[in-house]
C-alpha cells in the first residue's frame, strides 16, 4: 500500500487480487445482492486509490480498507432508500450438491442474517466472515477490545433468536422486523 | 465455571484465540449448558454460507478503471478532485518561494534590505517629528480644548451617568481650564445628584493648590444638604489643610439641624487643622 501511496499506482492490481474477494465476500453477506457487491468492491478501490494519501504508515491495511469498504456501503444504502427497489439475482444460498435439508437450513440461516439490524450483522459479518479480529473490530468501530467482543456475542445471541423462530415458523416480533427492515423488503433473499 | 465467565472467554474461543485449557473449559461447561452450547453451534452453522467468488469480470473492471485514472488527474496530485489539485499546486509554489532563502548568500541579502528599509523608514519618521514641533503643539491644545468642549457640553446633559462622564473627562487635564473649573464648581454646588455631585468633588480634589478652588470647596459646603456630600467636603478640607477653613468650619457646627455625624466629623476636622 505504501508504494500505492508514493505513486505506483500500478501496485493497486496486487491489492486487489488479494482483497477483492474478502470485500465482495463482505459485500454478498451484507446485502444478500452480487451485482451491487461487485460494484460496491469496484467503488471501494476507486477510493483507496482516490484516499491514498490519507493511509498512514505503519497502521494496518486490512483496517483502513474495511473503514473505507463500510462507508462506501453507507453511502450506498444512503443513496439506494429513496429509489425504487429492483430485483436482482440473489445469492445461492449453498451448491446444489448439498442435502435439501442443508440447502433449507442455510436458506433460513440468510434470512435470519438479513433479519439481523445492520449493525449486528456486520458485526458478525466481519468477525466470522472476515475473519477480522477483535482489535481490529473495535478499531473499525473506536470502541475498547472488551465491548467489540460483547457486542459480537451479543449479534450471535440475536441471531440464534431469529433462527430459532424462522425454524419454528413463527413470524418474528415486530421489534425484529423493525430493527432488521435496513433493506426493502423485496431485496431480501426469499 | 458459570456463563458469565464462559461469556467473557467464548468470542476468543470462537475465533480460535485461547489456550487449550481454556477451550477444554469452554466445552466442559457447554456440555452442561445448552444456552452457551447453542451459541458455539450457532456460530459453527454460518459455515452453511458459502464463500462467493466474483465474476472475472471484475478484474476486467479494476483494470479498466486504473486506465482511466491517471487521465483524470495529474500524474503527481494528490487526488482526483480538482480544488485538491488546485491546493497542491498553490502549496509548491509557496514552498518555491521560501527556497529562495534556503542559500546563504541570498538570505543574507534579503536580511541587509531589510536592515536598510527599516533605517530609511526610522529616520524619516523622526525626522518628521523634529521638524513639526509646532504643529504637534497645536495639535495637542486643539485636543485638549476638544476634550473640554465634550466635558462641559456633558456637564450640562439631562441624565447623572452622562454628567458623571462629563466630570470624569474634565478631571484628564493637568491644568483646569476656568471655564471647566466654574463647570465642575456648578456642579458641585448645584447638580441634583448625589453622586455626580461627589465626583466634581474628586476631580477638583486634585487641583487643591489653586486657593479659589479651596475656596469653593468651602462655599459649597454652605448649601450642600446631602450629609454624605457634607462628609466629603469635610474630609476634603481637613486633607487640603487649609487655615482659613477653621473658621469657615466652626461657622458652619453651628448652622441648625445639622445631621450628628457631620456635626461629630466637622468637629474632628476642626481638631485636625488647628
Amino acid at each position: 500500500m505504501l508504494q500505492v501511496r508514493n505513486g505506483e499506482v500500478e501496485m493497486l492490481g496486487v491489492l486487489f487480487d488479494r482483497y477483492q474477494t474478502p470485500l465482495y465476500n463482505f459485500y454478498t453477506k451484507m446485502t444478500q445482492d452480487r451485482a451491487v457487491s461487485e460494484d460496491l468492491v469496484q467503488e471501494v478501490f476507486l477510493r483507496i486509490l482516490r484516499y491514498r494519501q490519507t493511509y498512514r504508515p505503519g497502521t494496518t491495511f486490512r483496517t483502513w480498507m474495511y473503514q473505507i469498504a463500510r462507508n462506501t456501503r453507507l453511502d450506498q444504502v444512503r443513496k439506494m432508500r429513496p429509489e425504487t427497489p429492483f430485483v436482482s439475482e440473489p445469492v445461492a444460498p449453498a451448491s446444489l450438491s448439498d442435502s435439501a435439508q442443508r440447502q433449507q437450513e442455510a436458506a433460513t440461516l440468510q434470512r435470519a442474517l438479513m433479519q439481523l439490524p445492520e449493525d449486528k450483522r456486520e458485526l458478525l459479518v466481519l468477525s466470522r466472515f472476515q475473519e477480522l479480529k477483535y482489535d481490529e473490530i473495535a478499531r473499525l468501530l473506536g470502541c475498547e477490545v472488551g465491548a467489540a467482543k460483547v457486542r459480537v456475542h451479543r449479534a450471535l445471541q440475536q441471531l440464534r433468536e431469529i433462527f430459532l423462530q424462522l425454524e419454528r415458523g413463527a413470524p418474528p416480533t415486530g421489534l425484529d422486523r423493525a430493527l432488521g427492515d435496513t433493506l426493502p423488503p423485496t431485496r431480501r433473499l426469499q | 465455571m458459570n456463563c458469565e465467565q464462559i461469556a467473557v472467554l467464548l468470542p476468543d474461543y470462537l475465533q480460535g484465540g485461547v489456550s487449550s485449557e481454556q477451550s477444554a473449559q469452554v466445552e466442559q461447561h457447554c456440555e452442561g449448558c445448552a444456552n452457551c452450547a447453542q451459541d458455539v453451534a450457532m456460530w459453527k452453522k454460518l459455515a452453511l454460507l458459502p464463500p462467493e467468488q466474483p465474476s472475472p469480470e471484475s478484474r476486467a473492471r479494476f483494470e479498466a478503471m486504473l486506465r482511466a485514472y491517471p487521465t483524470t488527474s495529474s500524474d503527481q496530485s494528490v487526488s482526483t478532485s480538482a480544488r485538491e489539485i488546485d491546493d497542491a499546486g498553490k502549496r509548491t509554489a509557496r514552498w518555491a518561494f521560501f527556497d529562495w532563502f534556503r542559500s546563504p548568500l541570498r538570505a543574507t541579502a534579503w536580511s541587509v534590505a531589510l536592515l536598510v528599509i527599516g533605517v530609511f523608514v526610522g529616520s524619516r519618521l523622526n525626522n518628521s517629528t523634529i521638524s513639526h514641533p509646532e504643529e504637534l503643539s497645536a495639535m495637542h491644545a486643539e485636543l485638549t480644548s476638544m476634550r473640554q468642549l465634550v466635558a462641559l457640553s456633558m456637564l450640562q446633559q439631562q441624565s447623572a451617568s452622562e454628567r458623571l462622564q462629563g466630570v470624569s473627562w474634565s478631571g484628564r487635564e493637568a491644568h483646569l481650564d476656568p471655564r471647566v473649573q466654574a463647570a465642575l464648581m456648578r456642579t458641585l454646588r448645584y447638580d441634583g445628584s448625589v453622586d455626580v455631585r461627589l465626583a466634581a468633588l474628586d476631580a477638583l480634589s486634585r487641583h487643591g493648590s489653586q486657593p479659589q478652588i479651596r475656596k469653593g470647596v468651602v462655599d459649597a459646603l454652605q448649601e450642600q444638604q446631602s450629609p454624605l456630600v457634607q462628609v466629603a467636603l469635610i474630609d476634603q478640607l481637613a486633607e487640603w489643610r487649609d487655615p482659613d477653613a477653621a473658621q469657615r468650619l466652626r461657622n458652619f457646627q453651628q448652622t441648625p439641624n445639622l445631621n450628628p455625624a457631620v456635626r461629630q466629623r466637622a468637629e474632628w476636622a476642626i481638631s485636625k487643622l488647628q
